[in-house]
């Protein structure tokens, strides 16, 4: 019984605060700009919306098109469930989870590009070429950074991993990760989510022609995605297993809010960055990641 | 007697010999002894598999002066397993693929031939003689040239098989050289286990270049593409499913009972991710299907080495238990990939069959007329991608632990496990592109030809073995605990005694994980689009940002999908580019055209090819016909032999 209630909660607080994040992050920008903005609440609203529409498909698609978006929800809420929440733990916890989360990732993916692709739109293969070209990249610094915590805490299991504080190349470390969680969550200044029918984004693009539920899935899927990388960032960096049960779950709020301010300042300071210059900027990322790692061996040695 | 493993094997060796002779006239009867054969195959393999037993016969018969000998243990069981399904699955496949109709001259060739591939494969991996195996691993590899050129009107085929059976043939001189040097160091051509013999250990190089080049490791697999490319489709599936994993088959057998160098297990993993990331690469380069996929038989045997190559490196490791584990990925990956690469080539045989095209940039919107295929291609393509919850990711879970745990052991493995963790985790992302890439160009979108517009689906002989292969992927993945014992005992029979069997790895779990996930799926989706059917659902053109006149032609094809990654690998994929750039006000003409060619073997085999064309060329001069100067090379040669013996004798 104690299981399934817990499970349940879990599912209800991924489900229902992740799309507070962009509310959040749209917030900082207007405070920025000195506009009011949007309410904090508005995807909350723009789902509901969406949610009673019906669907408008292109004639070329078949059902894939809407199965696409439903195995991309469900893989990233899957992978929410493998994220211990500090001292609470998670849902599921194995020898290796981690890389089952890594690669439910590249299961959204795979389903997001097959349904992009789906339209035959040139719009929507540049954007899923853009998505899965700079992932290959993103990959790299992603699977560096999940070593660099394995080499740290010795274990393999997501549970002790994210335990301890990442040691001396924390700062290091949580520079990589959040580089990488600007990328993979199409954020300035890999993609700008504002912007609509330019050719210069990667996400939006993707999912340009989608329209009603599975669009709703699909907007909140990215929100369950940003909530699950700062979550991961701020507990990868952060202590946030040793600490009791009250301290956590503040140094857990209080850590993925500064993400998302902080991801609502970059967004209001820098411009998008050129094509070109995307792939250097992960490969930084990476090359952070890389550094966090051999500061982990070395630590690890002595 | 039903469950004895020996009496399997040899109720599996009639029916296949029995279908030798229905090959030519009674197809039926054919199939039937083939399916036959490969059921008996599969149940011996299923019966050693789950009691981990081995057998073992001598003296039944003997051939070229020596007495036979056979060995079957749970190595051999596995890849005898995954022989058996793709054998049966290709030989259906077949009848409704290379029809007596559509090819009156090479289809009764081609059933003949398939028999006696089986036949051999299945003598390969039971064989422990060494002049048996280098007599089956012969007629193994003559079989599979013949089928390889069954369409042999066409020049490229021809051109693909030479160069099959010529670079088969350096592969089996080192064979020759390696199984010739044990006889000669033991005193007998019997094979078994022989680890006290250290100074047998430099063989193992020869054994390398031998089963590499089958195996079609990078930057041996110059014959791969071609020849899996041009077979027909239950061929190529065949050929990539199994034929390759006998090289693997080798390298494990012989590693296993022989020893081997201590810088083995570095060479092989250095290997294995070359070939990985490389395979990958060339991939995204290709616009021919069927190449394509070859290509990405590369990658997955450098998936399957890295995991043999850390086993090597845990022996040296003073026989760590991580080594056991990333065999045991590597040997689920060998069934893996046997089985999700056979079920993405018949896909694109199917394809071919209904369009007459391997061109992706002629394909397009293929799922309306060929659904079934699809959706098959699209979960193979899945599988291969290592996405849960589907077999790929399974094998690469088991690689990345014990890639995994040799990190943190903090030994001197660590420095090959870190780069070869980095590079896999890059694998994957970029077959991720790949595959989403050819799904995205062939099946979805709208058609870019004629024949793509009026293609069909593939009748029931061609769906059956598809779903078949699907079937057992999704069984892998969905329930990768009930298959972990096989591959564990396969891991321990490796090197019996020697190693400590692997920790059982948390595949339960991991198995409860993919099938929530797929229950789920399931649930959304069709929630998904039951709600879509209730609240309305308006058909209508592709919106293009509003654009009036979409065409098929303004889609992204192939090409220009992967130029991206294309361009950070141009230093070895080395395309070709043919340019002509719009110019002038009102430009009249533009064109472009890019071809990745087989760089290793353009660029390396080709120039070296014609280097001893040239020495060969220039030492022919000497042989003119004129009976004058044979003369004085048979005075200078006397001259220089009695200098010689007049030196001595000084």
């Amino acid at each position: 019984m104690n299981v399934i209630l817990e499970t349940v909660l879990r599912l209800a607080g991924w489900l229902l605060i992740a799309p507070l994040l962009p509310g959040i992050i749209n917030k900082v920008k207007a405070w920025v700009a000195g506009r009011r903005g949007p309410p904090v609440l508005q995807l909350y609203y723009d789902l509901a919306r969406l949610w009673r529409k019906g669907v408008v498909l292109s004639t070329l698609a078949s059902p894939g098109f809407i199965a696409g978006p439903a195995i991309a929800w469900v893989a990233v809420l899957c992978a929410a469930q493998l994220l211990p929440l500090g001292p609470a733990g998670a849902a599921l916890s194995f020898r290796g989870d981690v890389l089952l989360l890594i690669y439910l990732l590249a299961t959204a993916r795979f389903c997001t590009a097959w349904a992009a692709l789906e339209t035959g739109s040139a719009f929507e293969g540049m954007g899923t070429a853009r998505e899965v070209s700079y992932a290959v990249l993103a990959e790299a610094a992603m699977i560096t950074a999940v070593l660099s915590l394995s080499v740290h805490t010795g274990s393999v299991t997501l549970v002790t991993m994210l335990a301890p504080a990442a040691g001396a190349g924390a700062v290091l470390l949580g520079a990589g990760l959040f580089v990488v969680l600007l990328a993979e969550n199409c954020r300035v200044p890999f993609d700008d989510p504002n912007t609509h029918l330019e050719l210069t984004m990667i996400h939006e693009v993707m999912v340009l022609d989608h329209s009603g539920p599975p669009f709703a899935a699909i907007l909140h899927g990215a929100s369950m995605k940003l909530l699950l990388f700062a979550l991961l960032l701020t507990e990868a960096v952060l202590p946030v297993g040793e600490l009791s049960p009250v301290a956590a779950a503040g140094a857990l709020a209080g850590g993925v809010l500064a993400v998302t301010v902080g991801v609502g300042l970059v967004e209001s300071l820098l411009a998008r960055f050129a094509f070109r210059r995307v792939p250097l900027l992960l490969t930084m990322a990476f090359l952070l990641c890389l550094f966090a790692l051999l500061v982990a061996w070395k630590g690890g040695e002595a | 007697m039903l469950l004895n493993p020996a009496a399997l094997i040899v109720l599996s060796g009639l029916s296949l010999a029995l279908s030798l002779v229905f090959a030519r006239w009674l197809s039926r009867m054919w199939l039937a002894g083939v399916v036959a054969g490969c059921v008996f195959g599969a149940l011996a393999a299923a019966v050693v598999l789950s009691t981990g037993m081995s057998v073992e016969s001598r003296g039944g018969f003997s051939l070229g002066g020596e007495a036979d000998h056979l060995h079957l243990d749970a190595v051999s069981a596995l890849f005898l397993a995954l022989l058996s399904v793709v054998g049966a699955a290709g030989a259906i496949y077949s009848r409704g693929y290379w029809t007596d109709a559509q090819h009156p001259r090479s289809a009764r060739a081609g059933r003949f031939w398939w028999s006696v591939l089986l036949l051999s494969l299945e003598y390969v991996v039971i064989a422990a003689n060494g002049l048996h195996f280098l007599i089956a691993w012969e007629l193994f590899t003559l079989s599979a040239y013949f089928l390889v050129t069954l369409d042999r009107q066409r020049a490229e085929v021809r051109s693909a098989g030479w160069l099959y059976l010529g670079a088969s043939h350096v592969g089996t001189l080192c064979l020759f050289a390696y199984f010739s040097c044990l006889a000669a160091a033991t005193g007998s051509w019997d094979l078994g286990p022989a680890l006290n013999r250290p100074e047998l250990a430099p063989l193992f190089w020869f054994a390398l270049i031998g089963f590499g080049l089958k195996s079609g490791m990078f930057p041996l697999h110059i014959w791969l593409p071609s020849a899996h490319a041009n077979a027909p489709s239950h061929v190529s599936a065949i050929l990539s499913g199994v034929t390759i994993k006998m090289g693997i088959y080798g390298l494990v057998r012989f590693t296993g009972w022989y020893p081997v160098p201590s810088q083995a297990g570095w060479v092989v993993a250095a290997l294995g991710v070359a070939s990985a990331v490389l395979g990958v690469a060339f991939a995204l380069g290709q616009h021919d299907l069927k190449r394509l996929l070859a290509y990405h038989s590369v990658e997955n045997i450098g998936i399957i080495l890295i995991g043999f190559g850390f086993a090597l490196i845990g022996i040296q490791e003073g026989n760590a238990a991580w080594g056991q584990l990333a065999l045991a990925g590597g040997l689920l990956h060998v069934w893996n990939h046997g089985l999700f690469k056979s079920l993405l080539f018949l896909g694109a045989g199917s394809v071919l069959h209904a369009t007459r095209t391997r061109e992706m940039s002629r394909l397009g919107g293929l799922w309306r007329s060929m659904p079934w295929t699809a959706a098959l291609f699209g979960l193979g393509a899945a599988a291969i991608s290592g996405l849960p919850p589907l077999n790929g990711f399974v094998s690469e879970f088991l690689v990345y632990l014990g890639l995994f745990d040799a990190t943190i052991s903090h030994t001197t493995a660590s420095w090959a496990s870190l780069p070869a963790t980095v590079l896999l985790g890059v694998t994957g992302a970029l077959a991720l592109a790949c595959f989403v890439k050819v799904c995205g160009v062939v099946f979805l979108g709208a058609p870019r030809s004629e024949a793509a517009l009026h293609a069909h689906e593939a009748g029931p002989a061609m769906r059956g073995p598809m779903l078949l292969l699907a079937g057992c992927c999704v069984a892998i993945g969905l329930a990768p605990a009930a298959f972990w014992p096989a591959v564990a005992r396969a891991a321990d029979a490796w090197r019996p005694g020697l190693v400590p069997p692997a920790a059982p790895a948390p595949l339960f779990t991991l198995g409860l994980c993919h099938l929530v996930l797929a229950l789920a799926a399931l649930l959304i989706a069709g929630y998904l689009a039951r709600r879509a059917h209730r609240y309305g659902f308006a058909r209508t053109e592709t919106w293009s940002c509003g654009y009036t006149a979409p065409d098929a032609r303004m889609q992204y094809t192939a090409g220009s999908f992967a130029s991206t990654i294309t361009e950070w690998f141009d230093w070895i994929l080395r395309p070709t580019r043919h340019k002509e750039i719009p110019e002038a006000v009102l430009p009249a003409h533009a064109h472009f055209e890019q071809h990745t060619p087989e760089t290793v073997l353009d660029h390396v085999v080709a120039p070296a090819g014609t280097l001893v064309m040239h020495v060969s060329t220039a030492a022919r001069r000497l042989q003119h016909g004129r009976v004058q100067s044979y003369l004085a090379y048979i005075v200078a040669g006397l001259a220089l032999l009695a200098a010689l013996v007049l030196i001595g004798v000084g």
